[in-house]
Parts: C-alpha cells; structure tokens; sequence
C-alpha cells in the first residue's frame, strides 16, 4: 500500500537545494511514499526570527498551513528540521490550549480555513523509521555505501523541546546513526556531535564564532575518521556545506567534508550516479570521497 | 572568578519569570551552548551572563544569536529555562525597533512572498537549476492570506511603523 502525505518543502530547500527535493520524490517514491504537491503551503514560518518576535503571526501562519493538509485529508511529509519544530509545536500549543486555538482560528477565518487539530506532521527521517522501516530500507539498497564513514549530524530542532518533537534523546542521539549503518556505511563517533551547525552565529552577526564551531565541529569528524557529513536539515547542510568552504579560505583546517543531506545517500545506495545527485552544485567536494562510493 | 548575574533589570524580568532567581551560575548550560563561540564569550563569561547582567537587556545584540535549541533549559540542573527570558527579551526588543536588520528583513520577505529570505532576485537562475532536475518552477505564494493574518495580529503595522536602529 501506498502511503500519502502532504509534501511540506519549505523555503530553503526548493530555493537553494532543489536537489534534496529531487532526491526526497525519487527515494520516497521508490519506497512506496507518495508526495502530494499543495501550492497554497507557504513559509512555515521560520521559527527563529518570526516565531519568537511574534509568536501569534508564527502559530497562524502555521495553522493555516496545517488546516490546509487537514482539508486535503492529508498528514504532513517535511524534509526540514525548522519547519517540523514550527508545525508540530503550532499543533502542540494549540491542542492543549482551547482558547488559544479559537482565537488563532478567529485570526485565520479570512483566509478560509480552520484547524481542526486532526492533522499530524512527520519528518521524512520517522516516516521512514516508522513507516518504511529499517529492514524494508536495507532491502531497497543495491550498492552498499561500505567505503564511507559518515559523521551524523541531527541539528537541533528536531531533537528539542523533547516532550514536543519526540524523536530521540537531545544529547545523545542514535536514530541517524543507524540510517547510515543501515546503508552499509559506518557512522563516526565523534565527541561533538550534538553541537548546533552555528547557522544563528554566521546569519545574526557572529560570523567569526560560527567559523571557530565549524573548526571545532568538523575537526572532531575528520578525528573519528570520517569521510564525509549526513543532516536532515537544509540549513545545518548550507553551514556545513557553504560554511565550511568559506571558513576553510582563511579560518579553519581544509577539512574537505563532503555534505550529503540524508536522501541523496540513500538515493546514492539505491543505485543513483553521484552526477544524479546534485554533487556538482556542492561547494565542498572531495575526489577521494567520491572514490569511495563504487 | 565566580559569574556574576546582577540582574539589573531584575524586577521587570523576575517579576514574568520568577525562576531566573534560582539560577546557581553553575554554567552547564555554557557546555551546550552554540552563542559561547561568539566573540566574548567563555566558559566563564557566558551567554546567560551576558544576557542577564546587561543593564537594558533588550537592547544586548547578543541575544538573537540564541537558536532556540532548547539546549540550555533542557541539561539545566533547575529547570532555569534561560531560554524563555531570551525569546522574551526578543519579542521586546523587536516591538521597540532593536531587532537586528536581518531579522526585520526575514519578517518583512515572508509577509511580502511568503518565503523566508529573498529570491526573487534570482528567480530566473533558481528556476534553472530546477529545471535541471525535473521540479516545477517556484512562483509566488499566497501572499494575501498571509497579509490578512498579519494585519490582524498587528504585525504588519509593526514591521512598516517600527522604529529601526
């Protein structure tokens, strides 16, 4: 059976890392996840800057988002850390809070729509722990990543508050880890692994410190042996990706760790060409990485 | 030498979050924390320090490096959650014009395109890679709806008549 969620893309992934949306439609699909595209989605919004300055316009922006999956009858698919913290705490804060969810439905009336609070929001990675499962996962994999070791990096959003987003321990998360091993790569234990990307510093003006996390961060993956970097977050990626390459100018180490958001390895251990999935639009890139992956 | 938080603006703070008084400077949230890698910051300096000594708090630059991971209030030996002042302080301080630039930009790109930062200026070069790879152009977002939402929770009034330093 076909399972069907409403594809939450976000902003930044189909702006800037239109691969990772490529790699989410053809992995998924493969295993038996069918994506439905909905234009009328907008911004989550993006927690960190709107949801705290204005934490009403935040939960019903978000409400109407969610009603609208309601309306399609659908559960929410997101392949993006910050966008499954806003939804899912809208949903938390507004079933729990009757007066607050009449007075966000009040807000939203004008755009049409009301949340009912029926819909529920997955990030791709629980659907497929918790859909797809591991076993049908190892199944789906036709070359082995066996050459690589794989630094996972979580990020923060999806790990915390953890009574909100459920999905593993804040300070010592395994879920990721065995994604990798599950693809016949082996994970990195490094010491600082729990480390937020720092892409608060580098955006909201302490771009220096964001550089000395990354030299910090990434040395500690390249002592644990790793070959390269798996997220499930489009911003901890463009840290790690863009970050790292203009760090490593002046700042930091030539660490050359390769970024690969957790889809394109597994499109990758599915049989894809690494030209297939979007390698060549990645700032840090490392020929003796890609030799690993035969 | 022994942090020092002197609460200056105690009362106002104390008053909505009565637990920052039992903040014991133990800096284990220090540990966790990403903003301890900006410029002076310490394991002894800290983040929480800096926030919670500052005269006017509100108007510390400082405090929109915090991500909101939750870090602090969750390895916390009692339950300070020191992230609750900081998100606070943040909404206090964008409602008096002290957001950073970028933060009121970011506001202003989603209630104006319903994305998050900027990009209709390389519209034309987005679409093209995404071309590349099969997907659908990107275009405008519902837009109206967002507006009608922001004018009645008072947000577009905020960020067109804010006050911006």
């Amino acid at each position: 059976m076909t399972a069907k969620y409403a594809f939450f893309k976000g902003c930044f992934t189909p702006v800037r890392l239109p691969w990772v949306e490529k790699a989410a439609y053809k992995t998924l699909e493969k295993l038996g996840i069918s994506l439905v595209d909905i234009d009328d989605f907008t911004c989550c919004p993006e927690p960190v800057g709107v949801g705290i300055v204005d934490n009403l316009t935040w939960l019903a922006v978000a409400a109407r988002n969610l009603a609208i999956a309601e309306e399609e009858n659908l559960d929410i698919l997101t392949i993006c850390n910050g966008c499954t913290y806003t939804l899912r705490n809208t949903i938390h804060k507004l079933n729990e809070d009757k007066a607050l969810l009449e007075k966000v439905n009040e807000i939203i009336a004008d755009t049409g729509h009301s949340y009912k609070g029926t819909v529920k929001v997955h990030h791709f990675i629980e659907v497929l722990r918790d859909e797809v499962g591991l076993k049908k996962l190892k199944n789906s994999v036709k070359r082995p990543l066996s050459g690589l070791t794989v630094a996972t990096h979580t990020g923060c959003h999806i790990l915390s508050p953890k009574e909100v987003m459920k999905f593993d321990n804040p300070f010592d998360p395994t879920t990721l880890d065995n994604f990798v091993a599950v693809l016949g790569a082996t994970p990195a234990e490094y010491d600082m692994k729990t480390m937020c990307c720092g892409w608060t510093l580098m955006t909201y003006g302490a771009r220096e410190g964001a550089y000395k996390l990354l030299g910090d961060k990434l040395g500690d993956m390249k002592k644990a042996k790793a070959d390269c970097i798996t997220v499930i977050c489009p911003q901890c990626f463009y840290q790690f990706d863009m970050g790292q390459w203009i760090a490593s100018r002046k700042d930091i180490p030539q660490y050359n760790l390769p970024v690969f958001f957790y889809l394109q390895l597994l499109d990758l251990a599915m049989g894809a060409k690494i030209e297939e999935v979007g390698y060549s639009l990645h700032k840090v890139q490392n020929l003796s990485v890609v030799n690993k992956i035969k | 030498m022994p942090v020092q938080i002197q609460y200056k603006a105690k009362d106002k703070l104390l008053k909505k979050y009565p637990k920052i008084e039992v903040c014991l400077k133990c800096n284990t949230c220090a540990l966790v924390d990403p903003v301890i890698y900006a410029n002076g910051f310490s394991h002894t300096n800290t983040f929480i320090n800096d926030v919670f000594s500052a005269a006017e708090p509100e108007k510390n630059q400082n405090i929109w490096l915090c991500v909101s991971c939750h870090k602090c209030e969750e390895i916390c030996p009692y339950e300070v959650k020191p992230i609750e002042v900081i998100e606070a302080l943040k909404d206090e301080a964008f409602e008096k014009g002290y957001a950073p630039e970028g933060i009121r930009e970011e506001i202003n790109q989603v209630l104006t395109t319903g994305y998050a930062f900027p990009i209709f200026q390389s519209l034309a070069y987005i679409n093209r890679i995404r071309g590349q790879f099969g997907l659908k152009t990107l275009g405008e977002r519902k837009v109206e709806d967002i507006r009608k939402i922001a004018r009645k929770t008072g947000l577009e009034a905020k960020i067109s008549g804010g006050k911006s330093k």
